[in-house]
């Protein structure tokens, strides 16, 4: 048989796998196109288009680029892939879906999406969509939802607390909930007020769900002043009834566990703009201290110790409360610096809300050490504030705290070196502490010695770590030994045949023994070496018994041979004259092979 | 042998014949420094006994009563955050010193904030001992009690008895909280930074760079714990609430 070896040039292996790397792309290239498609072509600024762009015939294309549309607001929603075989042609696309809320009224064209696959521009169609105002607000009365909003005042003064309220009337359940409420932070700060508020509410006969959030605005700029509209996003669940109107059980069976009986629709509900005018603060009246500080405040000041030593400490707190800009208070410590050393703390805030307005309480501390003994006074701490109820200023000020500064023993020039009396360390017996200091310098030289933790003591700590370690391996192993030797009788007997046969073959070599008792001996020698190596009791064993023992144990072939040879050349001269230097002779050859014996073992 | 070989013998050579002696001399050269110092300090002049003081522990002689001896000659000085400071270096290696812990808590008396420093809570109750033993000390401790555990072990395979088995389960047990107490000492004392405010007043930012906010403030002599440090600026906390940023050159740790 012949066998013909034959080369496949390599430009065909080139081109078939260039051809498998490009064949999903290029399957359908005749095929390829792009379509784009909407759910509705009219619609209101409270709705939202469903935007789908389809890529037929490609398998795994990019993302089309779609036109700019700057009337919407785009979000990708998803995409959504089909497969169809019809008599073995096979049909792919995939559809991007994308939500278009429209920002503005108007006839818009959303214009082509565009393909770009290997270098070939596709198109989609272009489509047109109409956009118009909701339905006038009087109208509400029939509506599934609508939303409203309130602020507290038109023409507030600059820094009044104004309070914008956001409300959802709604009919049927929403989901999805996004609510947006822009403010420009030039023009206000904002502080929130809590979580939003659920109620029910019967509005012409109509009974709504009502959803209320607040937030309250501080203006910060006198004019005119814009809250731009607030958006909020949701997705009304409408429930169908089916043919189960008369059945008791259609409640239940309406249930989204049972199937598809609701239907989602998304919904973007905008509310009005407010155009606001801001006051100036009026000049009239206006005090000499006054901080921007507007609403309504109350302020109280309470004093740690009210009789101290001189050099001792006492604390004043300072509280102000109440609704407004509180958040904006501060206090000058300058007030009551006269006669004492002032270490201010850092201010705490509370917030809370009353009613419908946010305020809280803003505590200060100070620590005061008075200069010199004697009756002082904490002058009263004054606060001014506009209120923008009775559009007029008000000054509030704390009580004045009388303090008594006991003059001590202590030393007007506080040294911290020099003695410093306390009265309290008395100890009750007549004895008492007329002053403290610090304990002398150490002196003793030998205590000088360096104490730093040095390479060397590294190297002792870690040779006190590990040789113990090492002692207690070797220890536990020579241990081990010799409990085994003690308790085991055939290990015994196995450690100590190397060292008893060389012992008796020594003792052996050096008597003067006859011809024929010399190679009994040496004969018993080997033969108990053999018995203790292997256990076996007693020595009356033949050399043939010796080689089937030795086997038995897996003894090397040769050095069996050449036992069973030893031994039988010691019985045969047990009958046969032999010549001292041959007992020598035999002397090694014995001590040679048992050596040998003794690797293997 | 060739003449480099020759060369490294003699150096080794020369290096084992007088390195003793140098190191001997820095000893006797540092002793004399001691003296001079304690001696300036008797004189109240203190700014000279600092000098020298500080002159030593430049050149790594680490000893706990050169830090204490240091810290009361700034306390004379009216130094009271550098004489804390040199106080908490010197408990490190004199935990159980009576004369350094009344010399801490008169300075601390003295300053402003009355800071006394972080305790380690649970973990100090629980190792109350760990306070008053130095990190070489429980090295130390925790050699002894090896040494005697696998002694002990030793005993126990020779004798294998109960009494040798009790004795065995003791000194694991003194060992392994010995193991753990040296652990967790040298872990804190590298880890956990104590600092002490320098300055008279020092602002605490919310974070790194003075045109931030002021968080809190302190004054000389504070005693704060120092969590992190990035380039000028050091994060330091007092408790858990009470953290911010300080300028580096403000603190001393």
């Amino acid at each position: 048989m012949n066998h013909t070896k034959t080369r496949i040039p390599s430009g065909v292996i080139l081109s078939a796998l260039l051809f498998c790397v490009l064949f999903p792309h290029i399957l359908f290239s005749e095929d390829i196109r792009i379509s784009a498609s909407v759910d509705k072509n009219q619609l209101t600024l409270e709705d939202s288009i469903e935007y789908s762009v389809t890529v037929h015939d490609v398998r795994n294309p990019s993302k089309p680029k779609l036109a700019p549309l700057p009337d919407f607001q785009v979000r990708s929603i998803g995409t959504q892939s089909s497969t169809q075989i019809f008599n073995s042609d096979m049909r792919t696309s995939i559809t991007h879906k994308y939500m278009l809320i429209p920002k503005n009224t108007g006839q818009f064209i959303i214009g082509s999406a565009i393909l770009n696959l290997s270098g070939t521009v596709y198109k989609s169609n272009s489509i047109t969509v109409t956009v118009k105002t909701p339905e006038p607000r009087k109208s509400n009365k029939n509506k599934n939802v609508y939303t409203e909003t309130s602020i507290s005042k038109m023409d507030p003064y600059v820094n009044e607390q104004l309070v914008y309220t956001f409300k959802l009337f709604r009919r049927l359940e929403a989901r999805n909930l996004n609510l947006n409420r822009p403010y420009d932070e030039s023009l206000f700060r904002k502080e929130n007020m809590g979580k939003a508020k659920r109620y029910s509410k019967i509005i012409n006969g109509i009974s709504y769900d009502v959803e209320e959030i607040s937030m309250a605005l501080f203006p910060l700029k006198v004019g005119k002043a814009i809250i731009p509209p607030s958006m909020l996003e949701l997705d009304l669940i409408f429930r169908t009834q089916g043919n189960r109107q008369g059945d008791p059980f259609a409640r239940f069976f309406n249930d989204p566990f049972f199937g598809g009986t609701t239907q989602s629709v998304h919904k973007v509900l905008t509310t009005k703009q407010i155009d606001l005018n801001i006051r100036r603060l009026p000049e009239e009246g206006k005090p000499y201290k006054f901080k921007n500080l507007v609403g309504r405040f109350s302020i109280s000041a309470e004093l740690g110790k009210t009789s101290l030593e001189l050099g001792d400490t006492t604390t004043l707190t300072v509280t102000v409360s109440g609704t407004g800009n509180i958040l904006d208070v501060t206090l000058d410590s300058h007030d009551f610096q006269g006669g004492f050393k002032v270490y201010p703390d850092q201010p705490t805030f509370k917030q809370t809300i009353h009613g419908n307005q946010i305020g809280g309480e803003k505590t200060f501390k100070f620590a005061l050490v008075p200069y010199s003994a004697g009756d002082k006074t904490i002058p009263p701490i004054t606060l001014s504030y506009f209120d923008p109820e009775k559009s007029k200023y008000n000054t509030i000020s704390t009580n004045r705290i009388p303090l008594k500064v006991k003059p001590g023993t202590k030393d007007d020039k506080l040294n911290l070196v020099q003695p410093k009396p306390e009265s309290s360390q008395r100890n009750g017996s007549s004895v008492s502490i007329l002053a403290r200091d610090i304990l002398p310098i150490h002196t003793q030289l030998k205590d000088f010695e360096s104490m730093a933790f040095n390479n060397t003591d590294r190297v002792i700590y870690i040779i006190g770590i590990v040789t113990p370690i090492l002692i207690y391996i070797f220890a536990s192993g020579y241990i081990r030994y010799n409990h085994r030797i003690k308790d085991d009788i055939s290990y015994s007997r196995r450690q100590q045949a190397h060292n008893i046969a060389k012992k008796k073959l020594n003792q052996l070599s050096s008597s003067d023994t006859e011809p024929k008792d010399f190679v009994r001996a040496l004969s018993q020698i080997i033969r108990e070496y053999i018995g203790n190596k292997l256990n076996l009791q007693g020595t009356a064993f033949t050399s043939i018994e010796v080689e089937k023992k030795l086997t038995e144990n897996y003894f090397e072939q040769k050095k069996i041979i050449a036992v069973r040879k030893l031994l039988e050349k010691c019985e045969s001269m047990q009958y046969t004259p032999v010549s001292i230097s041959k007992n020598s002779q035999l002397i090694d050859e014995s001590v040679d092979l048992l050596n040998e014996l003794e690797k293997q073992v | 042998m060739t003449t480099q070989k020759q060369i490294i013998l003699f150096t080794a050579i020369f290096i084992c014949l007088f390195l003793p002696v140098t190191i001997e001399a820095q000893r006797e050269d540092a002793l004399v420094k001691i003296v001079q110092a304690n001696e300036y300090y008797h004189e109240k002049d203190y700014q000279a006994a600092v000098k020298i003081f500080e002159n030593l522990i430049e050149q790594d002689q680490t000893n706990g009563y050169l830090y204490y001896n240091l810290g009361n000659a700034y306390m004379r000085l009216g130094k009271i955050g550098h004489a804390i400071l040199n106080y908490l270096r010197a408990k490190q290696l004199l935990p159980r010193n009576e004369n350094l812990d009344a010399n801490l808590r008169f300075a601390i008396t003295q300053t402003v904030d009355q800071l006394y420093p972080p305790q380690m809570g649970f973990l100090y109750e629980f190792l109350f001992w760990i306070e008053s033993i130095s990190v070489s000390e429980h090295f130390r401790l925790l050699i002894i009690f090896n040494v005697i555990f696998w002694f002990v072990s030793i005993g126990f395979l020779y004798y294998r008895n109960s009494s040798w088995n009790i004795l065995k389960n003791i000194s694991m047990g003194i060992l392994l909280l010995t193991f753990i107490s040296t652990g967790i000492k040298y872990y804190l004392q590298a880890e956990h930074k104590t600092g002490v405010v320098l300055k008279n007043k020092v602002d605490i930012k919310s974070d790194r760079g003075i045109q931030n906010v002021t968080l809190f403030q302190l004054h000389e002599g504070a005693i704060i714990s120092v969590n992190q440090e990035e380039a000028n600026w050091v994060n330091v906390s007092l408790d858990k609430d009470k953290s911010g940023w300080i300028q580096k050159k403000s603190i001393g740790y």
